[in-house]
């Protein structure tokens, strides 16, 4: 068989795009079901962290469904806000915003060509006196995201968790590897009257008398990782940005 | 003034080979001497300058959340950004068997020089390394993403024939023989990239 | 077993070792060499990929048309990866290691040893020592990621698989944790070997 005429080239070219197409269609349909559920569940948990309710690898020894249970005992409202910090409408049951959800909210936020409607902005208020809140961007390989505890009705923070889908191991992954990192966002006050609502300072934030970091809204960046940092930066200054007037709002 | 900022930075602070280390294989293997070098660099600038756009373009209009709206509202849901490597990936190879092709064809004094590099461009992470950041960093025009892919394509130009004159050079260093070759060639470039650092904390 | 299998075995371990012989796969063995872990994991996937791929490969190899053969063989890799991480992120019990992997799907797919293996074996031989070829050349790649993330590890971070090794009073090197170390360590690596192993040194 000649295997370089030109009609053999296109057509092995066809059967082979097409199967692959198929095949990867066919799985992708078929599994989403189960990949939902477990994205959901990992979010719930990633939540659950934030907001103090005990370090993801004690949340991760549940199972899927005490994972949901969990959280729905311990919900207490959430909402749907606009960006005028109005409540659009309430979320029922377990409904959550995973990093897919997040990525075109985050197009709603900025704006530009990619916009697919109003943004919608989730707030979970949970029994314990924490409201969490996402967060979404870039980091250097690909997206990263996030959720950032206060304590209800105030700018204090009290807790964090983010988590990445490709950055580098060792480095950029220490915003979700590293507890050390995410702690030091608690007890920090965000400053929602500026547009740096928050800030990872390179070389060092401010530390007080006691060599502590300052309750500010400033912390350490990662030493190897400025781009990840950065990146991180800019996605709470985003998100927090267009929460701000829901928080101003809450505040009084 | 935006565009000119972005191509600086892409040349200088977000260098392919020196700050994201990316296309390291056929940085290290076709660098012996400037005039491969050379022939190589262009391949990829011309690949990065097409493929780029083409993949932004099926980015914008195709993969992403809610891109298929202009086919019809009823798409507006629709997320085909799971099949982005693979398209990707697809283009880049399908662009660079096409141009083989093309240039073997009709211009076989240039596909004399650069022939034997196109395969190699296929596999050269800094092709599909641009096509992803550049989805990542969402490019609002196509006119961001041809900038970007002629700055990129640029740093890498530029960083593999800077190799190849020091390699070049060091041909007629005494180096011991164990790192002859390249083994004083890993080092080299480490210590470059070293160097380059400094472009890295600049604001543009 | 053969002495030709065994050679098709032993070869990319050693004398064509993927990395500091072939110099394939360079990209990927800079941003996954700062942690151990991150090094098992990678070696563990490239293991997997490079052969099953060059397999399935070799089964086609008669019926690849020239012209379009780059295409195929991405196309062919691609889906493989993709497969594999669907799967495993769909079942609760692989969905924690599909998340460790899924860091460094991109970066197999585009890894150079893959196609590298793929062009200047699979097509040529028949489908067993073909992965065998994938697998030697995965465990190849695999023992200089993990020498070379040992050093990272122990002097970038003082711990070992996440574990604190040196004493607390260590302050760890943060040039060793950025990319320019490791091409310097993997130019020290290729130094030793080429010293222990003359035939291997360039004129």
């Amino acid at each position: 068989m000649n295997t370089n005429s030109n009609i053999y080239t296109v057509i092995y070219t066809t059967v082979i795009v097409v199967v692959v197409a198929a095949l990867l269609a066919f799985v992708s349909q078929s599994l989403k079901g189960k990949q939902d559920a477990n994205e959901k569940a990992e979010t719930i948990s990633q939540m659950l962290t934030a907001a103090q309710y005990g370090t993801k690898a004690e949340l991760d020894k549940l199972g899927n469904t005490a994972k949901l249970e969990k959280y729905a005992q311990e919900i207490e409202k959430a909402l749907v806000i606009d960006m005028q910090g109005n409540v659009v409408r309430e979320l029922e049951g377990i409904e959550v915003y995973g990093p897919k959800e997040l990525k075109r909210q985050n197009y709603n936020i900025k704006g530009g060509t990619n916009q697919t409607g109003e943004a919608e902005l989730p707030v979970f208020i949970f029994r314990n006196g924490n409201t969490v809140v996402p967060v979404y961007g870039a980091g250097l390989w690909g997206p990263i995201w996030g959720y950032l505890a206060f304590e209800t009705g105030t700018a204090t923070i009290s807790g964090a968790y983010f988590d990445h889908e490709s950055e580098t191991a060792g480095l950029g992954s220490r915003i979700k590897d590293d507890p050390a990192f995410q702690q030091q966002f608690i007890g920090e006050q965000a400053d929602f009257s500026s547009a740096n609502v928050f800030e990872i300072v390179k070389g060092g934030a401010p530390v007080g008398e006691d060599g502590k970091s300052l309750k500010d809204n400033k912390i350490d960046a990662i030493s190897g990782a400025t781009m990840t940092s950065q990146g991180l930066d800019a996605a709470i200054d985003t998100w927090l940005g267009a929460y701000a007037k829901y928080f101003t709002k809450s505040e009084e | 003034m935006e565009y000119i900022s972005l191509f600086v930075k892409s040349i200088f602070v977000d260098n392919m080979i020196f700050a994201y280390f990316l296309g390291m294989c056929s940085y290290l293997a076709v660098s012996k001497n400037v005039k491969t070098a050379n022939g190589l660099g262009l391949a990829v600038i011309f690949v990065l300058l097409f493929t780029l756009p083409i993949n932004w373009a099926l980015n914008t209009y195709v993969l992403q959340p809610g891109a298929l709206k202009w086919l019809s509202p009823k798409f507006a849901e629709v997320d085909l950004s799971f099949l982005s490597f693979i398209i990707f990936i697809a283009v880049i190879a399908a662009f660079v068997q096409l141009v083989e092709m093309i240039v073997e064809k009709y211009l076989p004094s240039l596909y004399s020089s650069l022939g034997i590099f196109l395969p190699l461009i296929a596999v050269n992470c800094a092709i599909l390394g641009g096509s992803l950041f550049m989805q990542q960093r969402d490019f609002t025009g196509l006119g961001e993403s041809v900038v970007y892919a002629l700055g990129s394509g640029i740093g890498w130009y530029l960083a593999i024939v800077c190799l190849a004159a020091i390699r070049e050079k060091l041909s007629y260093s005494n180096v011991p023989a164990p790192l002859k070759g390249i083994g004083i060639t890993f080092i080299t470039v480490g210590l470059m990239g070293m160097a380059f650092m400094i472009f890295m904390g600049i604001q543009l | 077993m053969n002495a030709k299998l065994k050679e098709t075995i032993l070869n990319p371990i050693f004398k064509g070792n993927p990395i500091t012989v072939l110099v394939l796969g360079i990209c990927s063995s800079l941003a996954v060499t700062v942690t151990l872990k991150g090094a098992l994991v990678m070696a563990l996937s490239v293991i997997v990929v490079t052969g099953i791929s060059s397999l399935i490969l070799s089964l086609l190899r008669n019926t690849i048309p020239g012209r379009v053969r780059i295409i195929v063989q991405l196309v062919v890799v691609a889906m493989m990866v993709i497969l594999v991480d669907q799967i495993l992120k769909s079942f609760e019990a692989t969905y924690a290691i599909d998340k460790q992997l899924s860091v460094y799907i991109g970066l197999i797919i585009t890894n150079c040893i893959v196609m590298g293996r793929i062009e200047a074996f699979a097509l040529g031989n028949k489908p067993i020592p073909s992965l065998l070829d994938g697998l030697a050349n995965g465990v190849g790649y695999g023992m200089i990621l993990l020498i070379v993330a040992f050093f990272r590890e122990l002097l970038g971070s003082g711990t070992l698989f996440g574990l604190r090794v040196l004493p607390a009073g260590y302050i760890p090197n943060n040039l060793v944790i950025l990319p320019p170390f490791a091409l310097i360590l993997l130019g020290c690596i290729i130094w030793v070997q080429r010293a222990c192993d003359k035939d291997l040194q360039e004129k």
